[in-house]
């Protein structure tokens, strides 16, 4: 028995990163599983794919960045070996490309073809997180980098949704050209008057993989906070700034088109796409949004207007993963220890405002008087 | 999981319920020639000399005060050893040979009551000074420079919370002394003038809320306030920020505000003082941890060696183990690779924990030690400044603010410790 010498605290509590990661991996699993059910070979091959692709990258680049130094002694492989990764590869460097792998399958379109799902998933994990050093270091969130990637360079190509199986599908024979935000920019915002809301929040609709079953991403979210393995503030601030910048578009649209109601255009907001999906698992990712109380409530205030506008005045009629990306870029700026400060001062609450009516005014003016809606 | 960590390790109500055991025939007693706070000293005896109880055998010299250092038994000055302080460091100790007569020095009598509220002020802080009194919930600040000569003080709080886990000495002594607790009070708002005395205790310590509720029925001026569970109430400025409802802002003293802070182990000390005259010989501590057998409160004689306590707890348990050796809380505590240690005056307690290695994992900006910190920093970011040797931002990261509470470490999901970094922080930033 000896005594030995450690500086202070001696005591830790419980929790671990690899925990939070487990949960997220729980709470992505009944959105999996039902993404599963209705296309099973689609979803497991993407998983199977891209986790094999991160996990094998992750791996690699713990052992190219941690090279035994040159020195005149031989090595045999096996002291190199131990030398990189003992220590260093441990269980958060496996569990963390597997969600990665997940959220970047559940956003993937449903008939994406299998090279676009390699090369998202490549360019993900390298661009997005291992250039900048790896586990903890990325500045943007690897699966969304993967996700808009593919669907930057193989456009319409990437961007194919399969027919849904008949046993789940209500409305058969419908046209599955695009999802139904990219039918708004080609039949105009009545088209939201045509739309089963029930049909949207089960998930009877084509979208990506995982993003349309409300359901079981309300099961995850309901987990997540219960665990507090997301912060509440990126969440509330999140989905408060979306819904009420959408609503004061719907009403700024129902004065041009008085037969789109306004809570009908909201819910049909909040519905389609990601942004359930991308607000719960994407955007509360803790190694790339801020640190401190007031930055994390700007971040997602950022993140709702710029989803908000991309949706509204974007080429692109998914604005969840650019907009992330976007805020993800403000992170360092929101952490900036000359301005932000842990507690609520007047001077963050004035840039939360300005955060909000600023884009706010913005998209006003060009609803209104921007041509935007005919 | 990311969230405010406030609750700290495993209760203590279990520790709470144990009578303390009293110690007081050690053999040989060990008395600190330094201090963390005085590096120098002198000696008025030589070896062989007989010793009274309560006699001034020494001074120590620091930089900005000077410290009397008094016998705490009778017998024979036998010479100087070395053996750990509570700071972790090795230092000289005076031997002294226990007769076991408690012979007392000349200078202990009593005053009456009469007397003691006659006292001026700077009699009592004289009599403060001369007895040695300092902070005995750990900061070993000594108690009289606390004490205003001429500024006008309003209230005075009783910190009895002991927020560091395990610890429960403070409890007992509340439980068991609570007349030298109230009478101290009451001296010390005599002699300063204070018109109103809150006893700070945790809200879930409802023995003690009783036996003051009944002891304090002639008193209206003192009170009882609970607060709430959480780490760092202790701390005087959470203390004061939760009692009463006033926030000092960093680098004031709660004196400027009108308000005076004592731990409890310290009013009974200054109670001693002002009605005999006494120095602090002894003093409640906890022997606790998952490294001990039987898990005990002791009120010993300062001084004492640690070597004669562990066999009345049992022993150590799990023999093959490797054990952290604390002194003080297992948040602030300082380890000692030796358990040949003395027990100061301002030791609280002594934690024996079984070793646990925590494999750092990397950072995953969770950002929990943020939203921890009672003082509002940043940790992993000075963490990850002092990683890219940026003295700059160090700087203005401002770590000089750090009470080195723990929590940063404590609540870090990857078990990196950050305490540390912000502690090198601290050096870096006074450059």
């Amino acid at each position: 028995m000896i005594f030995i010498k450690e500086s202070s605290p001696h005591i830790r509590r419980k929790d671990s990163a690899w925990q939070m990661m487990l949960d997220v991996i729980i709470a992505l699993l009944p959105t999996f599983i039902f993404s599963t059910v209705i296309f099973p070979l689609n979803t497991l091959l993407n998983f199977f794919i891209s986790a094999v692709i991160m996990c094998l990258a992750e791996f690699i680049f713990i052992g190219l960045t941690h090279m035994k130094p040159k020195d005149m002694e031989k090595h045999t492989f096996k002291e190199k070996f131990e030398y990189a990764y003992k220590g260093r590869y441990q269980l958060v460097n496996l569990i963390s490309p597997i969600v990665t792998a997940m959220i970047y399958t559940l956003i993937t379109p449903s008939g994406a073809p299998i090279y676009s799902v390699i090369v998202g998933a490549l360019i993900g994990i390298i661009l997005g997180k291992l250039v900048f050093g790896g586990l903890g270091n990325n500045i943007f969130n690897p699966a969304a980098v993967g996700m808009v990637a593919a669907k930057l360079s193989f456009g319409s190509n990437y961007g194919k949704y399969l027919a849904l199986p008949s046993w789940f599908n209500s409305v058969p024979n419908t046209s599955m050209g695009g999802t139904l935000l990219g039918n708004i920019s080609s039949l105009g915002y009545e088209s939201i008057n045509n739309v089963n809301f029930l049909d949207m929040f089960l998930g009877k609709m084509p979208g990506t993989l995982g993003e349309v079953y409300t359901v079981t991403i309300l099961l995850g979210l309901i987990y997540l906070i219960f665990r507090k393995t997301v912060d509440f503030r990126i969440l509330f601030s999140y989905f408060g700034t979306f819904l009420i910048m959408m609503i004061i578009a719907g009403l700024c649209i129902n004065s041009i088109l008085p037969q789109v109601k306004v809570m009908h255009f909201t819910l049909f907001e909040l519905l389609s796409g990601g942004v359930i999906f991308g607000g719960v698992f994407m955007f509360t990712d803790p190694v790339t949004s801020p640190l401190t109380r007031p930055s994390r409530i700007m971040y997602g205030m950022i993140g709702g207007c710029l989803t908000v506008l991309i949706r509204l005045f974007g080429a692109l009629p998914e604005g969840v993963a650019i907009s992330l990306l976007i805020a993800n870029m403000f992170t360092p700026v929101l952490d900036f220890p000359k301005w932000s400060n842990t507690k609520y001062t007047y001077k963050n609450i004035i840039a939360m405002a300005l955060i909000f009516v600023i884009p706010t005014i913005i998209m006003i003016i060009s609803l209104l008087f921007g041509g935007v809606v005919k | 999981m990311i969230k405010k960590v406030t609750k700290v390790g495993k209760s203590k109500e279990l520790m709470g319920s144990i009578p303390t055991v009293r110690y007081t025939h050690p053999e040989y007693v060990f008395i600190a020639t330094v201090n963390t706070r005085c590096s120098k000293y002198e000696l008025f005896i030589k070896e062989g000399d007989y010793v009274k109880c309560f006699q001034k055998i020494g001074m120590r010299h620091g930089p900005f005060f000077d410290q009397p250092i008094h016998s705490t038994v009778s017998g024979t000055f036998v010479g100087l050893e070395k053996h750990y302080h509570r700071s972790g460091k090795e230092v000289e100790f005076i031997k002294i040979k226990n007769d076991l007569k408690n012979t007392s020095d000349d200078s202990v009598f009593e005053r009456t009551e009469a007397q003691i509220a006659s006292l001026s002020r700077k009699e009592a802080i004289k009599i403060i000074k001369d007895t040695a009194n300092v902070g005995l919930g750990g900061s070993s600040f000594p108690s009289y420079i606390k004490l205003p000569i001429d500024k006008k003080i309003d209230t005075l709080l009783v910190n009895g919370i002991e927020c560091e886990p395990y610890i429960t000495a403070d409890h007992r002594l509340m439980l068991e002394f609570p007349n030298r607790v109230i009478n101290g009070i009451r001296y010390l708002m005599e002699i300063f003038d204070i018109k109103k005395a809150y006893i700070c205790i945790k809200s879930k310590y409802k023995d003690i809320k009783l036996v003051y509720h009944e002891l304090l029925k002639g008193y209206e001026n003192i009170e009882v306030k609970c607060v709430k569970n959480y780490y760092p109430q202790g701390w005087e400025i959470a203390m004061i920020k939760e009692a009463l409802g006033i926030e000092i802002p960093s680098g004031h003293l709660p004196s400027e505000y009108g308000i005076m802070n004592f731990n409890v182990s310290t009013i009974v000390g200054i109670y001693k003082a002002l009605r005999h005259n006494m120095p602090v010989v002894k003093r409640n501590i906890t022997i606790t941890g998952d490294g001990i057998k039987y898990p005990k409160n002791f009120r010993v004689v300062v001084g004492t060696p640690l070597s004669d306590l562990i066999p009345l707890c049992g022993g150590y348990k799990d023999e093959n183990f490797d054990k952290v050796f604390i002194m003080g809380g297992p948040m602030m505590g300082a380890s000692v690779p030796s358990d040949d240690v003395i027990i100061t005056k301002t030791v609280t307690s002594i934690i024996v924990l079984n070793k646990k290695d925590y494999i750092e994992e990397p950072c995953v900006r969770c950002g929990s030690c943020v939203l921890s910190c009672p003082v509002g920093l940043k940790p992993v970011e000075i963490m990850n400044a002092m990683k890219a040797k940026d003295r700059q931002l160090v700087k203005t990261l401002n770590p000089l603010k750090c009470i080195e509470c723990g929590l940063c470490t404590y609540s870090c999901t990857s078990r990196i410790n950050v305490t540390d970094w912000v502690r090198k922080g601290k050096v870096i930033a006074k450059l």
